[in-house]
């Protein structure tokens, strides 16, 4: 698993290197942090896990049971943290997963940019659409009303 | 000590050497001297515990009647062998302390006594058990944090899933420094847009930047005062009911400061509810900015001379300006709160100012109270006045599409867009062309009404400072002669006009009247009807509008009337709007047409004119304005037939000779 995440975060820098090779030098430095803090937080988990199993094995006496069991505690509470600290580390990926995403973030904010002008033409479109039935009925009622009984009506009124 | 005890005492012999024994030979024996140790154990040795041994027994006898006399405890066995442990270790302990105070002996060792297997087994079993205690503990520690972790990363899946889709449309912006804090990631909405002015940044800063919070189960929340927000309203000084009506029975925006999620059970529901209100939010903050920076730029270019309005008052998010025909509008920013009962009063104070200022001005005050009554058909329109006036700003600020958006700001730049009148200028252009051609309208209605051979048809322009309308008339077929229902191409092409048209158009304030008027030479001999007339084209003012329409309509008539004349073969004069005929003895016969706007009963009356060949000397002398009967006839308000059959019998007169 790791070594796919390296191949697919190699990739992204390589294709991100563009501006400077400080910036690509500083992202390559921070992809490397970023794994080896995976590493040692894994190897952290799995270190204490394998001393809570190895503690299983019930003792002749003299019996070290508390002694024992203060340790399970200490390795419980070491495997917590490195997973706390782990997930810290997702959050960290996701957020700049979100914040520096360049090129998704332009291609879709390009995307909604053609959506909205399309709307606003269709908008244009339809308002034109309407002024020109609205200028039809217009004409029609206007012929209507002149051709009405209501025209002869008021004019045969005083 | 108990008083039943038994008191056991031993005595000690006195530790003086007793002779052993004595020998025959005078030798005496002593007992060897006992060592210090022995001494110590023979004293110890001398302790009896067969008191306590036989305690044990009673105690156990005791305990075995009395468990066959009650039901057995499960732990009762247990119990014994504990208590009997403890006295063993008190007696045990009771020995080495007495030993040791004595200071006679001190423990050399204590070894522990072989286990038996069941103990070996106990032994074993508990530890077990304790060890397997110990990982439970383990376990319970691991899945209540696997719980919390579980609930932290549902909760960081929902924020970010909204955050993600609402930066889909709006800028999300982070400061790491903030992060510090725990819960609050420093993420900030961003709604200013760089198309607004510089200067104009300072009065919607404090609004533009929306913090992002989380709200009490962790999910994205915004915290937006409803009262910042404000929207533009646009209305007429005098004109209150109309508008608090109107905005009260708009829908109101699903207004609201943090809101919650739903209910636990539809959070899926609710997260997609709590997106679309946080985008609503947004929205109206966005659509608030960018209110105020209309009033803004509205407050900036109303001050320009130039632009024909004049500011008759101004308060905080108010500005009432004056158009030159009396008309007072306002354009304020309203809160979104249920602010309108100061509102309503602030503006039925306002109509009295708007009074007394208008006094500086001469003539407007009575063009103001006249104005009244008419107001009422303008209200109607200040919704679609607040939507033009938004249209153009925001035209003017974002541009079109891809172009750039223009600076706007000081005259200069002002001055390139629309027609050399800065945007101001344009819309109250538009505005004041709209309430003039309201009454161009009514006028020429007031005309077609009282005409009944007449009709109106207005032509949309589709701008905002031009209106057009044509009054038409046409001849019906009917009334012609019956001979003339079949016609053929010969006929079509000589055949009279029976179609005129006259167009008004008004250009912001100016009427232009433009007409069929006399046939002209070179169009008779082309032939075509439609070119055989001249185009009248003459401005007017609204005042002379009806006049002038009557006279255009009347003079059509005429034309009409000549031509059906002359295709009857009479040869007939005209004039303006009289049509003459000659009969014999030089005396001749008129039609005149009368045009009066105010005639109740129809505009365009009719005279018989009679007259004489001395008639022309005598109008020098004599001033012919009543009805003489001899010379005029009053025909009254005729219809086409009519004109139509009066103009055949006139015809018939003359043809057939004759007086009266």
């Amino acid at each position: 698993m790791n070594k796919g995440g390296a191949g697919g975060l190699g990739g992204g820098s390589g294709a991100g290197s563009g501006p400077t090779a400080a910036a690509a030098a500083a992202a390559a430095q921070k992809q490397k942090t970023l794994l080896h803090r995976v590493e040692g937080d894994i190897a952290n988990i799995v270190d204490n896990f394998s001393h809570l199993v190895n503690v299983a094995r019930v003792n002749d006496p003299p019996v070290r049971n508390s002694q024992e069991a203060f340790m399970m505690e200490m390795r419980g509470a070491r495997m917590v943290q490195a997973a706390d600290s782990l997930l810290k580390l997702v959050s960290e990926l996701k957020q700049t997963a979100i914040f520096s995403g360049f090129a998704s973030l332009n291609d879709h904010v390009e995307q909604r940019r053609n959506e909205f002008n399309q709307l606003a033409e269709r908008t244009d479109r339809t308002l034109s659409n309407i002024g020109e039935e609205a200028a039809a009925s217009l004409k029609e009622l206007e012929s209507h009303y002149s051709s009405s009984a209501q025209k002869t009506l008021q004019n045969l009124q005083p | 000590m108990d008083e039943g005890m038994q008191l056991q005492i031993s005595l000690d012999k006195l530790p003086i050497k007793r002779l052993d024994s004595i020998e025959e030979n005078g030798f005496e024996r002593f007992p060897p001297d006992v060592d210090y140790d022995e001494k110590r154990l023979s004293l110890i040795r001398r302790i009896d515990f067969a008191w306590a041994v036989e305690k044990d027994e009673e105690k156990k006898k005791k305990q075995k009647t009395s468990k066959e006399s009650s039901t057995p405890w499960q732990w009762q066995s247990m119990v014994e062998n504990l208590q009997l442990a403890h006295q063993e270790l008190s007696v045990i302990m009771d020995l080495i302390n007495t030993v040791e105070a004595n200071d006679a002996v001190t423990v050399a060792s204590m070894t522990r006594p072989k286990l038996l297997p069941n103990e070996a087994l106990s032994d074993l079993a508990v530890s077990a058990a304790t060890k397997l205690q110990c990982y439970r503990n383990v376990g319970k520690y691991f899945k209540q944090s696997a719980r919390a972790f579980e609930q932290q990363v549902a909760r960081e899946a929902r924020f970010y899933g909204a955050l993600i889709r609402l930066q889909q449309n709006w800028k999300v912006k982070r400061q790491r420094q903030a992060a510090i804090i725990p819960g609050n990631e420093g993420f900030t909405f961003d709604l200013f847009d760089n198309s607004y002015d510089q200067p104009a940044i300072i009065r919607s800063l404090s609004m533009s930047t929306v913090r992002v919070n989380h709200d009490a189960a962790g999910m994205l929340a915004i915290n937006v005062s409803p009262d910042l927000c404000h929207s533009l309203q646009f209305g007429f000084v005098g004109a209150q009911s109309d508008d608090i009506q109107r905005k009260s029975n708009e829908n109101k925006s699903q207004f609201s400061g943090e809101h919650n999620l739903g209910k636990t059970g539809e959070e899926s529901s609710s997260d997609e509810e709590c997106v679309t209100k946080t985008h609503s939010l947004l929205r109206e903050v966005h659509k608030a900015i960018f209110s105020e920076q209309v009033f803004d730029l509205v407050n900036r270019e109303a001050f320009n001379t130039f632009t024909g309005v004049s500011v008759t008052g101004i308060r905080e998010n108010y500005l009432q300006l004056s158009l030159d025909q009396g008309t007072s509008v306002y354009l304020s920013l309203v809160s979104n709160d249920q602010d309108h009962p100061t509102v309503k009063g602030e503006l039925t104070n306002n109509v009295e100012n708007a009074n007394l200022l208008l006094e500086s001005s001469d003539g407007m005050k009575l063009e103001a109270k006249q104005n009244t009554p008419k107001k009422k058909g303008q209200f109607s329109n200040s919704i679609c006045y607040e939507i033009y006036i938004q249209q153009i700003f925001h035209e003017h600020i974002f541009g079109r599409g891809s172009e750039k958006p223009i600076s706007s700001g000081n005259r200069l730049s002002g001055i390139q867009a629309k027609d050399g009148s800065s945007l101001l200028g344009h819309f109250f252009m538009s505005l004041a062309h709209r309430i003039f051609s309201t009454k161009v309208l009514a006028e020429l209605e007031n005309v077609v009404c009282k005409v009944p051979y007449l009709q109106l048809i207005s032509n949309p322009t589709w701008n905002s400072r031009a209106s057009s309308w044509t009054l038409y008339m046409e001849v019906p077929q009917s009334i012609l002669r019956g001979s003339q229902t079949k016609t053929s191409d010969y006929y079509e092409k000589n055949a009279v006009k029976r179609q005129f048209w006259t167009k008004v158009v008004v250009n912001d304030d100016c009427i232009n009247v433009k007409a069929e008027g006399s046939p002209n030479v070179a169009g008779l001999f082309k032939g075509k009807s439609e070119e055989s007339h001249s185009i009248n084209k003459y401005d007017c003012n609204l005042a002379d509008l009806p006049v002038i329409i009557l006279q255009q309509v009347a003079s059509q008539i005429i034309n009409w009337l000549y031509e059906e004349a002359l295709m009857v073969g009479i040869k007939a004069n005209r004039d303006f709007l009289c049509l003459s005929f000659e009969l014999e003895q030089g005396e001749t016969l008129g039609l005149v047409a009368s045009v009066d706007p105010e005639d109740s009963e129809g505009c365009i009356s009719w005279w018989l004119v009679m007259e004489d060949s001395f008639a022309e000397e005598q109008k020098l002398q004599m001033n012919i304005t009543d009805g003489a009967s001899e010379y005029r006839k009053f025909l009254g308000h005729l219809s086409l037939d009519l004109l139509y059959a009066t103009l055949m019998d006139l015809v018939g007169w003359c043809s057939g000779g004759g007086g009266q």
